[in-house]
């Protein structure tokens, strides 16, 4: 592109290498998964019992602590002095809840390293 | 100006929290964390306080007292310890930047920027955001110095009716009658600042508190100045206050005269926001057993050298002077205590020439009869970096100097992207007596994937 600006200098304007662009960022998984990296912790799924939800034994489970859960929320909460997984409606009022479930991620290759 | 006003924000039993972060099964029963080494009790959960242990109990003399009581022990796992600290000055930098992170479970934050109309809630909310974000107790002591705001804090900590938070504010000239009034200040102070608690502990005011606080309790005494007072028959914290600045800084110096006005309410101490850089790197451990083999002594002491070595590059510095120690059991008859140092011309933050130091150092006191039970490396007298500066003669090797800095990176951003200690000097890698047990260590739940917290199923 050429034009004349209106200082009457002249201005030689390609298209923009993205490349040269410090702003510019891959993808990470991270900004994806993850609101509150004080407050998040990451946890691994023991059996296969939550199937249904798709989630698997083996699977990371993110939990952020720093949510308000909702009855529709899953939530993390200890029985017997298990960490063990539920809906937040189905859970006891007096248990405390650990965390709010935000994802879980199932490998399904583990990556090579 | 405004009035300074503090907040220290103190993890109870820190490292016994952050083992139950992820064990609630330990909740109500006695827990203690050991040095690396598992030497001695460095953490205790209120129940393990309960029942007397006291802080640094040497383990072995307390094996039998915890199995008969069923304590709970855990080595050291301070990669997780580390990484929840570093979330809590998270979220604390969240609340205001004006944050001094002063140790791994204490934090000071300067509170004059903030609009804050109550300080004890304030206080409360605090507690409430790090425990439920992320799971761990604290005490808040909110005051109108640092030195008063760690006793608020300690105060807090002890008193179950205070609910962890007391705040000291200050408040307007006109004195309330009603309230509780507290006056720390000795007659002679100027501009005294009055001191309201926000809350009494029934039959424990602050004041009588402070009275019952022994002197080296208060930060900034110490065991080393504590003789020196007592001998004045200042024996607890209240006479301290009560203290004249001129006697203050006869006894103590000027730092004397401005812990008195800190505990008049007269703000001495800013924050100290920039991380301090330190002035010396020491790296010691308990051999798992007393050892009198050259070669895993050896090997331990280069492996310290590498350490405190990696720790150096990590802030930048050089260092002028490096010293070993080696000590035999402190519990056992014939204890003893070896030093040596050596001084660097020109200084230096290189792991070999460190490592060779160390053990030529080592060797001019080192006896094969000897059992040596604990042994050490530090570094001292830093220089920055950019700041090496030539020795009187002008000596610097720089073609020499600059291959070494050369190869310092190499091996630290080799250890960065592999691992720490992937790449070693030969030394380092002699032995593996001294290496800790680490039997008793909790997995590292938030720093490796392969130990991460399970969920269990129900069924």
């Amino acid at each position: 592109m050429y034009y004349e600006n209106t200082d009457g200098v002249s201005v030689h304007e390609g298209f923009p290498n993205p490349a040269t662009d410090t702003s510019l960022q891959s993808l990470d998984l991270n900004t994806l998964l993850i609101t509150h990296t004080a407050t998040t912790y990451l946890m691994r799924m023991s059996g296969d019992e939550w199937q249904i939800l798709g989630i698997f034994g083996g699977d990371i489970v993110i939990v952020d602590r720093s949510i308000n859960a909702q009855p529709n929320d899953l939530v993390v909460w200890t029985k017997a002095d298990r960490f063990t997984l539920s809906y937040k409606h189905t859970v006891d009022e007096s248990t405390a809840v650990w965390g709010v479930i935000t994802a879980t991620i199932h490998q399904f290759r583990k990556a090579q390293r | 100006m405004r009035q300074p006003i503090f907040a220290l924000i103190d993890c109870n039993n820190f490292f016994v929290s952050c083992e139950r972060l992820f064990r609630p099964d330990l909740e109500n029963k006695p827990v203690v964390v050991m040095s690396s080494g598992d030497g001695c009790v460095v953490a205790r959960s209120n129940e393990a306080k309960a029942l007397g242990i006291p802080m640094g109990a040497p383990v072995y003399k307390w094996r039998q007292f915890f199995k008969d009581n069923r304590v709970v022990q855990f080595s050291g796992n301070f990669e997780l310890y580390g990484d929840i600290s570093r979330r809590i000055t998270d979220v604390l930098a969240s609340v205001t930047p004006q944050i001094e992170v002063y140790s791994v479970d204490e934090s000071f934050l300067g509170l004059s920027e903030l609009k804050i109309d109550d300080y004890r809630a304030w206080g409360r909310a605090v507690r409430d955001k790090i425990w439920q974000w992320i799971g761990i107790p604290v005490s808040v002591g909110v005051a109108p110095t640092k030195t008063l705001a760690k006793l608020a804090a300690n105060h807090a900590k002890v008193h179950p009716a205070l609910n962890s938070v007391l705040s000291l504010s200050p408040l307007p000239p006109q004195p309330e009658r009603q309230r509780e009034r507290f006056i720390l200040s000795h007659s002679t102070a100027k501009n005294r600042v009055r001191i309201f608690p926000s809350d009494s502990v029934k039959g424990l005011s602050f004041h009588a508190w402070l009275r019952a606080t022994p002197v080296q309790e208060v930060w900034g005494v110490g065991w080393r100045l504590a003789p020196r007072l007592q001998a004045e028959g200042v024996h607890d914290a209240l006479q301290l206050s009560q203290l004249r600045p001129q006697h203050a800084q006869q006894l103590m110096g000027i730092h004397g005269r401005q812990l008195v006005a800190e505990l008049n309410g007269l703000s001495c101490y800013p924050l100290e926001r920039e991380g301090k850089a330190q002035k010396s790197i020491a790296r010691t451990r308990t051999f798992g057993e007393d050892t009198g083999d050259i070669g895993s002594l050896e090997a331990a002491l280069a492996s310290f050298a590498a350490k405190a070595a990696f720790r150096l590059r990590v802030d930048h510095q050089l260092a002028r002077r490096a010293g070993v120690f080696a000590t035999t059991n402190k519990h056992k008859p014939g204890y003893q205590v070896w030093r040596r140092e050596t001084y660097f011309p020109v200084p230096t933050a290189d792991t070999g020439k460190l490592i060779a130091s160390v053990v030529d150092l080592f060797h001019k006191f080192y006896n094969p009869h000897v059992k040596y039970h604990r042994a050490g490396v530090w570094l001292q007298d830093f220089v920055p970096v950019d700041h090496l500066q030539t020795d009187v003669f002008g000596s610097v090797n720089v073609a020499a100097e600059g291959r070494s800095k050369a190869r310092m990176q190499t091996l630290d951003s080799i250890n960065e992207r592999f691992g720490r200690g992937k790449i070693r000097y030969a030394a380092e890698a002699l032995g593996n007596k001294w290496e800790p047990k680490h039997r008793l260590r909790s997995p590292r739940y938030v720093t490796r994937w392969n130990e991460l917290p399970v969920v269990h199923t129900l069924k």
